[in-house]
Formats: C-alpha cells, sequence, structure tokens
C-alpha cells in the first residue's frame, strides 16, 4: 500500500517537474509574465510576518524592509551601497577619535500627522529603545551611547551624602588612562575637542549635559541585590567604600543623547566607534512620535492611531496577509518620492514566492526568494538579481572540549574541505576568512587556509593521530567525539553531507551528523553543549567588518566557540580608535588574522542575495543588504528603459 | 436528548484542562524561548524581556494564569507579535479557515456523495470501479503535491487563476484552495457513501419500499440515502472541526492568512499564549462539532435514541 502510494507520488513529481521544465524552456528574457501594474504600486514580498510596526520592536529584515517606507532616521541606506546617506540630519561632525557625533536635522521634517520632527524626538527614540520596560532585543545596538547599557539593565550609581558620585578611576586598577575615549576627559571647548569643521557653523554651544558626558566615569554597579553583591564581593576597596551610600538609579535622562537645540542632536559614546554612522538607518534609531505612543501606548501601531515619520504612511494592515502602505505628503521629500503606494506581502516560502513573480502578480521580493535548484534555470535570466551579501555561513568548532580543543585538529578540519567546490554547487563565493569577502571596498582582508588535505593530514599526524610508522590512522581519531549538529532549514542538510563527504574523502574520518530543531540547537550552542562542530551564520547589523568580528569580542554572547583573546580584543579596540579609514581597516585585518590562526570557526561561504524583479521596477538595486530605500523606486512603462540584467551599481 | 448535551458538555471542561495543560507542559519542555535567536540577546535585555512577560515568574504563578486565561476564554497577548491580543488573532484568522474549509467540504459532500451513491448504484460496472479509481487517487496524492500541481496547471502554465493569497470571500483565489483541501475528503466521503448505500440497498426496508412500488428514484433518494448517509454524517464532525481551525498544508502552499498558518509558525516561535489559545480553541471545536453530530444523529436514524 504505501509502496504503491510513494510511486504515485513519485510518478506525479516526475510529471510537474517535466511540466516545470517544458513551461519555462519556452525561451524568453525574463521569468513569467512582465506587464507592469496597472496604478503607481510596487508590490514587494518583504519576508515573513512582521513582529510588530513600531520600529524599535523588530529584529529581523523582513521589519526593517517595511520600517524603511515607515519610518526615517538620520541617515539612510545608500540605495547601492548601503552606507549611511543623509536623511533626517543633513550632515554630521564626529569628534576627534569618533567618539561623539552631533548631527543637524534637518528644518521643515515632519511626522504623518504633521508635528515638527527635531532633536528632541530622537532623544525620545533613544531613550525609549533603551528602557526596560519596552525592552526592546534591540537595545544593545545602543549600548555603544554612555549610560546606554547601565540604563537599559536598571544599573546604579553610588552617591555620598554630599551628593557626590564615587567614581571609577578611585576603585579600578591601574589602567592606561591614554587609551580612554576623548569623552571620558574634560574638554576644554567644543572647538578643541572637535578640530575644524567644515561649512560657517561650528559644532555646538558647550553645555551642563556636555560637561556631564566628560566627566569621569562614575562607578556603576548593578541594580539587583544579588548581582551587586557578587560585584562587591570581588572588589574590597569598593565594597567598603559603597557601605552606607545611597544607590542611584541611572535614568533615561543620563543618557548621552542630547537636544543642543531643536535641530542639533549630541551622541555621546563610551568608546570610539566610527561605524556607529552606519547603524543610524537602522529601524531601531528611525524616528518616532512621542504623542502618539504616550497616548495609545501598545496599540499605537494600530492603523487607525499610527503616526509614522517616513516617506510612506500606514495604510492597511492584514496580518499574514499584506501591510499597504501610501506616500505621505507630510515627508520632507516627498517631491521626490515616486510610488504612490507600496503592498508588502508577508510571505516566506519560496516556492509561492516565485509562483506569484511568474503569474505577475508581485514585482520583487526579498533575498533569498530563489530556490537553489532553481539557480540553474534562473540565472542566465535578464531579472535575476544577485550580489555577494553581508552575510556568511560557517561552522563553529567547540574549542573547550573534544579533539576539536586542539588547534591542529580545527585547521585540519577546516583544510580539508573543498570551499571552492562546495561554492560553485552552492552558486555563492567561497569563504576562508571571518568577514564576508568583496562586500568592504578598502578592507585589507586577510586570507584564511586554503583547500590543502596533505597538510590536513599532515596536522592530524602532530596531533597524534599516528599509526606505528607514524603515518595518518584515520581509525585513531575518535570520531564517536565529533559531531557535525545543524538545524535542517534551507540547505543545511545538503551542506552538512557535503562536507561529511569530503572529510571522508580526504580525511578517511566519517563524522556523523545530527540534527536539532532551531531554538533548541540556539540553546545548544550558547552552552557550547555540542559535540565538536555546529552549524552556524551572520548577518550584518551594519556595513563594517568589525560587525563580524565582534562575534569574537566576548567569550560568551553569540561567540559560541569557546575561543578568546585579550589581546584580540586590544588589536579591535586599538582599530576603532584611528580616525584614518585605512589605518583602521589594517588593525582590523591584523586582528582577523590573529582569529584566523587559531581557527575557532570553519569558514564556509560568503551568501548571495539572489531575488528577483521585474524588469520595469527601477532604482532597486542588488545591494549587500537588500535593503531598498523606497523612494528612489519607481514602475518604468517604457520597455526601451527597462533593466536587461543588474542595473549600473556605480555611482 | 437535553440531559445528555448538557453531561456532554460538562464533560468539555475537564477534558479543555487536561489538553491545555498538557501543551502547557510540553512549550515548557521545548527548549528555547520566543526570544531565542541566532543573534543572541545580551543579558540585561533578556533580563527586560522576561520581567515584560512574567518569564521570571515561578512556573505555578504562570501556570494559574493560563488556567486562568483558560476560564475567561482570553489569552493574553501573543510574545511574537508585540501588542495583538490572541483573541483578536483568532477571530481574524478563523473567517478565512472557515471560509476555505467550509467551501471545501461542501464542495466534497456534492462531489463525494454523487460518486460514491452512483458507484453503488452500479456497483461492479466501470462507473463503480472509475469512481473508486478516482477516489483511491485522492487518498494517496497528499495535498502538497495536488495543490502545487493545479497551481502549475491553472495558475502558471493557463495562468486563469491566481496561484496563491487571499483576496476575501468570495474570490476566485479560494478555488484552487478549496479543490486541494477536499479532494481527500471527496474520496473518503465516495468510498463512505458508496459502503453505506451497498448496506443499506440490501436492507429488508429497502425491500419493502420497492414492494410497496415507489419509483427507484424514491427509493434511493427518500429512503436508502438516509440511512446510507450515516457513516458520512458520523465522519463529517472531526472532519469539519479540522477542516474549520485551519489546514496547515494548503495554507501554507496558498499563503492564506488563517488559522493553520498562525498555528505552525507560533510552535516554530514558542508564542505560548498564542499555541495555548489554538490549541483550546482546536479543542473546543473538535468537541462541539462532535457534540453536533450526534445531536444530528438523533434526527437522522430513527433508531438512535438518547
Amino acid at each position: 500500500m504505501s509502496r504503491s502510494n510513494s510511486g504515485a507520488t513519485y510518478v506525479l513529481l516526475l510529471l510537474a517537474v517535466i511540466a516545470a521544465g517544458c513551461v519555462v524552456s519556452a525561451k524568453s528574457e525574463f521569468f513569467g509574465k512582465t506587464n507592469p501594474p496597472p496604478q503607481n504600486v510596487l508590490r514587494y514580498v518583504s519576508g515573513s510576518e512582521p513582529e510588530s510596526l513600531d520600529p524599535q520592536i523588530p529584529t529581523g529584515q523582513p521589519e526593517a524592509r517595511i520600517c524603511m517606507a515607515l519610518y526615517s532616521g538620520l541617515t539612510e541606506y545608500d540605495p547601492k551601497t548601503t552606507v549611511p546617506i543623509p536623511d533626517l540630519a543633513e550632515r554630521w561632525e564626529a569628534n576627534k577619535d569618533s567618539s561623539e557625533f552631533t548631527f543637524h536635522i534637518r528644518h521643515g521634517a515632519r511626522f504623518s500627522n504633521g508635528d515638527p520632527i527635531t532633536a528632541r524626538d530622537f532623544v525620545y527614540t533613544i531613550r525609549r529603545g533603551l528602557s526596560p520596560e519596552l525592552a526592546a532585543r534591540n537595545a544593545s545596538l545602543s549600548y555603544y551611547i554612555k549610560h546606554g547599557e547601565g540604563y537599559n539593565e536598571g544599573a546604579v550609581f553610588v552617591q555620598d551624602s554630599n551628593g557626590q558620585f564615587l567614581l571609577q578611576k578611585d576603585f579600578a586598577e591601574a589602567e592606561d588612562t591614554a587609551q580612554a575615549p576623548l569623552t571620558a576627559k574634560p574638554v576644554n571647548s567644543v572647538a578643541e575637542e572637535y578640530g575644524a569643521v567644515k561649512g560657517e557653523q561650528t559644532p555646538d554651544a558647550d553645555t551642563a549635559f556636555h560637561r556631564f558626558m566628560h566627566s569621569p566615569d562614575r562607578v556603576v554597579l548593578p541594580g539587583d541585590e544579588k548581582s551587586r553583591n557578587k560585584a562587591l564581593n570581588a572588589n574590597a576597596k569598593l565594597k567598603a567604600a559603597v557601605a552606607g551610600k545611597q544607590l542611584v538609579p541611572i535614568k533615561a535622562e543620563d543618557v548621552g543623547v542630547e537636544a543642543v537645540d531643536d535641530y542639533t542632536l549630541r551622541i555621546t559614546l563610551i568608546q570610539p566607534a566610527p561605524f556607529f554612522l552606519s547603524l543610524m538607518p537602522h529601524q531601531f534609531f528611525r524616528v518616532v512620535n512621542q504623542r502618539t505612543i504616550e497616548k495609545f501606548g501598545n496599540a499605537w501601531t494600530d492603523p487607525q492611531n499610527i503616526v509614522t515619520s517616513g516617506p510612506f504612511k500606514l495604510a492597511a494592515h492584514r496580518p499574514y496577509d499584506r501591510v499597504v502602505v501610501v506616500r505621505d505628503p507630510m515627508y520632507w521629500d516627498a517631491g521626490a518620492v515616486k510610488l504612490d503606494s507600496i503592498t508588502f506581502f508577508a510571505l516566506d516560502d519560496n516556492t509561492t514566492i516565485m509562483n506569484l513573480y511568474k503569474a505577475g502578480e508581485i514585482d520583487g521580493m526579498l533575498n533569498h526568494s530563489v530556490p537553489a535548484p532553481w539557480l540553474d534555470l534562473i540565472q542566465p535570466l535578464k531579472d535575476f538579481m544577485d550580489a555577494p551579501e553581508a552575510a556568511i555561513e560557517f561552522y563553529l568548532l567547540n574549542t573547550t572540549t573534544g579533539p576539536t580543543k586542539d588547534v591542529r585538529v580545527r585547521k585540519a578540519l577546516n583544510m580539508a574541505i573543498d570551499k571552492q567546490a562546495l561554492a560553485n554547487w552552492r552558486h555563492v563565493k567561497p569563504l576562508t576568512a571571518l568577514t564576508p569577502e568583496g562586500i568592504f571596498p578598502g578592507y585589507p582582508q586577510p586570507k584564511g587556509d586554503q583547500f590543502d588535505p596533505q597538510k590536513a593530514k599532515r596536522l592530524l599526524v602532530e596531533a597524534g593521530y599516528k599509526d606505528s610508522a607514524g603515518n595518518f590512522d584515520s581509525k585513531k581519531f575518535p570520531v564517536d567525539q565529533v559531531e557535525l549538529t545543524f538545524n535542517p532549514a534551507g540547505a543545511n542538510q545538503q551542506v552538512a553531507e557535503f562536507v561529511q563527504a569530503q572529510w571522508k574523502q580526504n580525511l578517511g574520518l566519517t563524522i556523523p551528523l545530527k540534527t536539532m530543531e532551531f531554538k533548541t540547537f540556539l540553546v545548544a550552542q550558547s552552552k557550547l553543549d555540542y559535540k565538536g562542530i555546529a552549524r552556524s551564520g551572520w548577518v550584518a547589523d551594519y556595513m563594517d567588518p568589525f560587525n563580524f568580528l565582534w562575534l569574537y569580542y566576548t567569550p560568551t554572547g553569540n561567540n559560541g566557540t569557546g575561543w578568546w583573546d585579550q589581546r584580540y580584543v586590544d588589536l579591535l579596540d586599538e582599530a576603532n580608535r584611528q580616525t584614518d579609514q585605512q589605518k583602521r581597516y589594517e588593525l582590523i585585518a591584523k586582528a582577523e588574522a590573529m582569529a584566523l590562526e587559531a581557527q575557532p570557526v570553519i569558514p564556509l561561504t560568503t551568501n548571495a542575495t539572489r531575488w528577483m524583479k521585474k524588469p520595469y521596477v527601477k532604482g532597486m538595486y542588488p545591494n549587500p543588504q537588500t535593503l531598498h530605500a523606497w523612494k528612489y523606486v519607481y514602475i518604468e512603462r517604457d520597455p526601451s528603459k527597462w533593466d536587461r540584467g543588474v542595473p549600473d551599481m556605480s555611482h | 436528548m437535553l440531559r445528555f448535551i448538557i453531561r456532554r458538555i460538562i464533560v468539555i471542561i475537564p477534558m479543555l484542562f487536561i489538553i491545555v495543560s498538557a501543551t502547557w507542559g510540553l512549550i515548557r519542555l521545548a527548549p528555547g524561548n520566543f526570544y531565542t535567536a541566532e543573534k543572541k540577546l545580551a543579558p540585561a535585555v533578556e533580563q527586560n524581556l522576561r520581567e515584560k512577560y512574567g518569564l521570571n515568574k515561578p512556573w505555578y504563578t504562570q501556570y494559574r494564569k493560563v488556567l486562568w486565561n483558560m476560564a475567561r476564554f482570553d489569552f493574553g497577548t501573543s510574545l511574537k507579535y508585540e501588542g495583538q491580543s490572541v483573541n483578536q488573532i483568532l477571530w481574524r484568522a478563523l473567517p478565512v479557515s472557515a471560509a476555505l474549509g467550509l467551501s471545501a467540504y461542501l464542495l466534497a459532500l456534492i462531489v463525494g456523495i454523487t460518486i460514491g451513491t452512483v458507484a453503488a448504484l452500479r456497483q461492479n460496472s466501470w462507473m463503480d470501479y472509475g469512481s473508486m479509481v478516482i477516489a483511491m487517487l485522492g487518498i494517496s496524492i497528499p495535498n502538497f503535491v495536488l495543490g502545487p500541481l493545479l497551481v502549475l496547471l491553472f495558475g502558471l502554465t493557463l495562468f486563469w487563476l491566481p496561484p496563491a493569497l487571499w483576496n476575501g470571500f468570495p474570490s476566485k483565489s479560494l478555488i484552487l484552495p478549496a479543490i486541494t483541501l477536499s479532494a481527500i475528503y471527496i474520496a473518503y466521503i465516495a468510498r463512505l457513501t458508496r459502503s453505506g448505500m451497498l448496506e443499506v440497498m440490501r436492507s429488508d426496508y429497502i425491500r419493502t419500499a420497492r414492494a410497496k412500488g415507489l419509483r427507484e428514484r424514491d427509493v434511493v433518494i427518500r429512503h436508502a440515502l438516509r440511512g446510507g448517509l450515516l457513516p458520512v454524517l458520523s465522519f463529517s464532525g472531526p472532519a469539519l472541526a479540522f477542516l474549520v481551525t485551519g489546514t496547515v498544508v494548503v495554507e501554507r502552499v496558498f499563503a492564506l492568512p488563517g488559522l493553520g498558518n498562525y498555528f505552525i509558525n507560533a510552535c516554530f516561535n514558542r508564542d505560548e499564549p498564542l499555541i495555548i489559545g489554538i490549541v483550546a480553541f482546536i479543542a473546543v471545536a473538535v468537541l462541539g462539532f462532535n457534540l453536533l453530530v450526534d445531536i444530528a444523529y438523533g434526527f437522522v436514524d430513527p433508531r438512535i435514541r438518547y
């Protein structure tokens, strides 16, 4: 019974495949229908159902795409490169070591209800994002802002009876003060801190808040008693000093964002962070309307209540179906917005997306929508969009236990995989390093170890897996102590089988595969509760190589390997203090090379974006994050001006 | 009759209690949380989230809240979809699933009973065999194969019908999902009708009816069908309950915003209030539809008395 069942299914599947082949083989430049929509409306698949239309809540890219239509930030993603370009901030200055930024907000910008947008709205937005009550998952993006982390975790200052706060410098072990950022030191004048600023306006008055920001760092202790006592027990001097003093919770007003005047916003950071500008277009920093949120509470994003700040405003939201936005005449650059409306479809099934695209029901789609088995068919078509992505895939290695504790084993496992073959098969780029390749112009990326099975065997011999004659003996390797663990999503299974076959072929090792349900797997990863090898990946939060190296900046959190080195952290810190971008990149590259030497992970591939748009959709580019500034997108009705192939990406 | 109904309704309460408790326990056993993601959270952020959603309270407090929510049939707010209450989601998704499920079942009843009756009346003829082959196909082809095949033919080759999306009720976009969903039910109903009818047609009261000189059409429609459809009726209770409360596969294939779609994603998202809400809702629907079927039995079959 079941045999005939699967037989029938098989025949039908075969028929379907043949039919699909026939349909597409009818030669065409494009995939399916190419009739532009009758109205001036873009129909776009943005990914899975948005968690919320409140820009500070959701963490994913599907929401980012919708938030980019609804909200504006200080800066916007460039449509071609996704580097930050002016939006609500028409210009900005960084101080001499990039630890403080002053943004000049555009005059005449308005929310969708007509309220003017001022620096105060950004102060509100950032404080709100950090507030413990909102519990925003992205809050840690603004931990670079002074007292941001402390406010978010409910930490406290310590104040004595004279109103004086205890200071860190009095309790820290002798620390190199030369390395402290400018913002931790008093500054005589703002002009001196910032140096010569282009244009007639100089940064802005010194204020009491500015001096507070530049005052010596106060002692910050955990808010909850248990962790506080633990921290105090570790430092007897501090414990004695704190006794009997008043604990003052860190408030929203202490966070380092200041409206110097209505159109000047100053953000003070705890460390030099040149990449901070790249964070500003993130939905978390896009400006929201205080009056609306305070009036409606949780219901403020309902279509009848919502107030937005972007080129489009919300017209309808049908969960698990679509979000409709229409052009907002209040937007500061409304004249430049070309589309009347965008319909975002909340879909995440690739076949469904491709079907709708072929039938001409949608005009564009998010990245990774073209399923890998379709690529041979789709790749030659002129509406296929592809670009290296600011996202990588790699395998974590457990550096704390088992055979992978030995760096030679880690290197051998890495060298025994032919990543070029993997990449060719997956239609992506091979990766040997820790940062994606070909994304960051000017970054002198170090190369990791190349495919070299002979050297891999020699390393394993050195690690002691040899027979009496000193030759490599695969039987000595304890394959039962190692597993390649992954969650069975996307092509993870096929990639794991490929890698397994590589190890079998090149080293004679049969490493068992193990699948785990996604969330179970994530928990196992963070606890280092996996044997040897675990699948992982990273998608950039902002366009900077530091975002990828930051994974190993702390021993816990996103690390997942157990590898951590103080020298590595120092190098990255030093890099971020540089004002010269090239010098900074060189130091970051040095840190990356250092991590590669320790091989805490096996880099696999730099992802490719792989999506499609109809040829009549213009102003939409295959950029590394597949995030499109919607005001530049338009529908071209003249077929002679259509995009045939990837549009011109040069500026 | 009334006593029977009341007794059945009272039984629903402990069953719901068990179902909800078991679901809650299973969710807690599953590792990970609604905020677990590839990008790990800062410890303080996680702490804030746990505080916000009451996850740092002891288990009995959380369990009590689940039961209290159950008692009021108000399941709180979704963890994944900030600010949306579970009841809101249920009432929004239910009409979609119900429209699809009822259309599909109506189609299945009409086609299935027709095929089944024809097959029974012409037993062992080519019509009988033909019908049963169709029924066999309906049972053997899973809907995740049938759906894409229909899409390929009508959506992507002939371009007659949209390949996916929900455009309200009634609309062209409902046709393909309804056919896909009904296929297996057509098959079951046809087979049930056939065997039911075959049995009834041999029974004494049909012979009596014929002996009275009734026309064959009257014999079949007025006398035989009533008895012959009893198996279909008892099949309809649970079938309808499942159809109306969402069908994961078809809703996924055609991207319909129904309960099934929400349910499967709620599980992946570990969205506890939403999972419990949907499970409780489905449980009530299944128990309710079964009750309705039992009541209907009393009317259709004069031999059954409560």
